[in-house]
């Protein structure tokens, strides 16, 4: 474990190092600090007059008014950099990653990644065009020598369908939507098909058949071509080609236009964007490294809570900037508060930045080596976090008594979970585990929708390593996301936890527009259970006639 | 980045592999897609342990015995490459049928017979019965009783008193369900 962590640090240093030679970091990095204290200075000032005004605990208030006055000295700052800077054009670099530094820290925008991603979208568009015209001529040529008529007829109409809507589903996906408004247990729609038409063809106890198999083989052999779990943990599948070959697995030659774009926006995300992302992704680790040791310093007390609410904020939102974060927040009353918890979906570490940059939560999961480990014991210094081994399960019982115990303490940031327990590819959610659902309090559901059109946000795990996903990350388009804040929930008194997790976790499905599944989210990496095996036995065998 | 497939199939693969099975280019992309996720290692073929993964394919009763069929018979050495398993699932393609096409009712019906039939002698005896029903029921029905429903599907079924059932008679006994119809399947495009 040390060792492993040794060696990360060793790489880290590094990057630091061939960074600062090359980006003259070193300045980047006091001008930034410079600006971070201008703005944390005028936090300061803000909360102590409004703490001398009434005692609010309004953050949201606060924050707005913070924004206000750090971005006057902000603007300040910067006009004086740029008047005794802009004539040594050397320095325009500096100031660039100071203004992206600044901007990021207090959550303010220019609105330029708005429009960037407006721009992508058209382009996005336009090559899909290309590609669904050459690969209709394609199709043609062949169709001509192989399909009859009316065949043709139809996937010509398919095709135009297809063009019409650049909807991000796939056509099955829409049906498997509408199907799981009308029906929430999808997974066991194939069972009760079966077992429906056993009633249905002998309410009375019948023969053996030897024909009773094709249903059970007819399933087995559908869940080989398509199922419902496994590509779940894989790449979503897209109708609009978004020019990064990793989402299109068949890439092939389209045309020289299609090309010559796709050349462009490779040069512009591994030479332009990435480099500039790497410097503020380092600076952000050092931030975090930094502050929160700093902050681990500090005694007990309101003034280090205060003060990591406002790191934490700072941080995240630098940290979101990182991937190009869009983030749209809707329904804002409903964020959680303090000494509650918060459940959400699951699609990437990522998450977790999206929803930090709006609210600070405690975190709980899984302790991780590497550099995900890394930064668990960073953040843990200067806050209360909550990590454990998932394997023990006596660690189990002790995780649920600290999360009480966490919750109780009213003054206690709000727990984050995730109570899928595994990332899942943002098309649907799977089952909850029942653990935080058991813990007496109130639940504020979120449903985090990422626009995979400029960049899957998925983190397969399986595929690849933390740092390798970060890479992926960095090197997207944008990471565009929609946070959705539902309204409080609370267990019903005689409701058990494991439904109420099912009632959370429809909420979620259908605020996010995601198949709802009751799949474990567990099966990624180990086999299924086999009582759904033995219950269709069991249901088959009823309708069996014995002699 | 390594996230793409490694190996890609060409134009000219998926043009034979079309005319073989008469699936679409387009289905045979996403079979292939699909194929490739299945197979974990990128060894180029599925065996058993790639199948099995498949959480609905391992919660089905019949689950060892599909993949038997699929593996063994319509692949090779327990290993079903992708020419064989866009051949094995073109069985099973929705659409009109001409003589000798790959999706033909016969072939459709001889899958089904493969089921049963473990040693390939063209009949169904007493023991492969047997072993079907067991994974059908499970422990819900003691070994006796199972063994008189497997004794007397045989006597319904022979017509010629060996107590085996061949091909022929398993097909007369298909005659009443729509077989094409409900071994059809939804190929995404």
């Amino acid at each position: 474990m040390y060792l492993e962590n040794l060696k990360i640090v060793s790489k880290t240093l590094s990057f630091w190092t061939t960074s600062c030679s090359s980006f003259n970091t070193r300045n980047l990095f006091f001008v930034s600090m410079a600006n971070l204290m201008l703005n944390k200075l005028s936090t300061t000032l803000t909360t102590s007059n409004q703490d001398d005004d009434n005692d609010t605990n309004n953050n949201l208030n606060e924050i707005n008014s913070s924004r206000l006055l750090a971005n006057t000295f902000f603007a300040i700052f910067i006009s004086n950099k740029i008047f005794t800077n802009f004539i040594f054009k050397k320095k325009f670099k500096e100031i660039l990653a100071a203004l992206v530094i600044g901007l990021a820290s207090v959550g303010a925008s220019f609105g330029l990644r708005k429009m960037y991603v407006k721009a992508l979208l058209k382009i996005f568009e336009y090559a899909t065009n290309i590609k669904q015209e050459k690969l209709k001529d394609y199709e043609e040529l062949i169709d001509n020598e192989l399909e009859t008529q009316m065949e043709r007829h139809e996937k010509i109409k398919k095709m135009q369908r297809l063009r019409l809507d650049t909807f991000r589903l796939d056509s099955a996906d829409k049906q498997l939507l509408d199907d799981s408004d009308k029906q929430n247990n999808n997974y066991i729609r194939d069972e009760k098909e079966i077992s429906n038409k056993q009633r249905t063809l002998s309410d009375m106890k019948r023969d053996f058949q030897l024909d009773d198999i094709t249903d059970f083989v007819h399933q087995g052999l559908q869940s080989i071509i398509d199922d419902q779990v496994t590509k779940r943990f894989t790449t979503e599948e897209l109708t609009v080609w978004n020019l990064l070959s990793r989402n299109d697995q068949q890439y092939e030659y389209i045309s020289f236009r299609v090309t010559i774009l796709w050349l462009f926006g490779f040069i512009l995300r591994y030479c332009v964007l990435f480099p500039f992302r790497l410097v503020l992704f380092i600076f952000a680790c050092s931030f975090t490294f930094l502050s929160t040791f700093l902050i681990g310093r500090i005694r007990e007390g309101k003034f280090k809570c205060w003060l990591n609410w406002y790191a934490t904020l700072i941080l995240h939102r630098i940290l979101s900037r990182v991937f190009s974060a869009i983030i749209t927040f809707h329904n804002r009353e409903h964020k959680a508060k303090c000494g509650s918890i918060c459940v959400a979906n699951h699609t990437s570490p990522i998450d977790v930045i999206i929803l930090s940059t709006d609210n600070c939560y405690s975190m709980i999961g899984q302790q991780h080596g590497g550099f995900t480990g890394m930064m668990q014991k960073a953040f843990s210094r200067s806050a209360r976090h909550i990590w454990f081994d998932r394997s023990e399960t006596k660690d189990r019982t002790l995780v649920a008594k600290r999360m009480d115990e966490h919750v109780k303490d009213k003054s206690n940031m709000p727990i984050l979970i995730f109570p899928e327990g595994t990332c899942i590819n943002n098309t649907s959610v799977m089952m909850f585990k029942k653990g935080c659902f058991e813990i007496d309090t109130v639940i504020y559901p979120v449903a985090i929708k990422y626009d995979p059109r400029f960049g899957d946000a998925f983190w397969n795990s399986s595929k690849h390593t933390m740092l390798q996903y970060l890479m992926l990350m960095m090197t997207s388009w944008a990471i565009v996301v929609d946070v959705y804040y539902l309204p409080p929930m609370t267990k019903y008194p005689l409701e058990d936890a494991a439904s109420f997790a099912k009632r959370v976790k429809q909420v979620i499905a259908k605020k996010g527009g995601f198949v709802d599944l009751e799949w474990d989210g567990m099966l990624k990496r180990a086999s299924p259970k086999l009582d759904l095996m033995y219950e269709q036995q069991e249901n088959y065998s009823k309708h069996l006639k014995i002699n | 980045m390594g996230s793409s497939s490694s190996i890609l199939l060409t134009k000219e693969e998926i043009q034979n592999i079309a005319n073989d099975t008469g699936f679409a280019p387009n289905q045979i992309k996403r079979l292939y897609n699909r194929f490739t996720t299945l197979d974990k290692d990128t060894k180029g073929y599925l065996d058993r342990q790639d199948l099995l993964k498949i959480p609905e394919l391992h919660v089905n009763p019949l689950c060892e015995r599909i993949i038997e069929v699929l593996v063994d018979d319509h692949g090779r050495d327990g290993k079903l490459n992708f020419k064989q398993f866009a051949a094995v699932f073109s069985t099973f393609r929705r659409g009109k049928v001409e003589q000798n096409d790959l999706n033909s009712k016969q072939n459709k019906l001889k899958f089904l017979f493969g089921i049963y039939d473990r040693d390939k002698d063209n009949k169904i005896n007493k023991s492969e019965l047997l072993s079907i029903l067991k994974m059908l029921v499970g422990s819900n029905i003691p070994e006796d009783q199972m063994n008189s429903i497997a004794e007397r599907t045989i006597t319904e079924l022979d017509e010629n008193g060996d107590l085996v059932i061949t091909f022929e008679e398993f097909c007369e006994t298909l005659q009443k369900i729509d077989v094409d119809e409900k071994m059809s399947m939804k190929f995404l495009t």
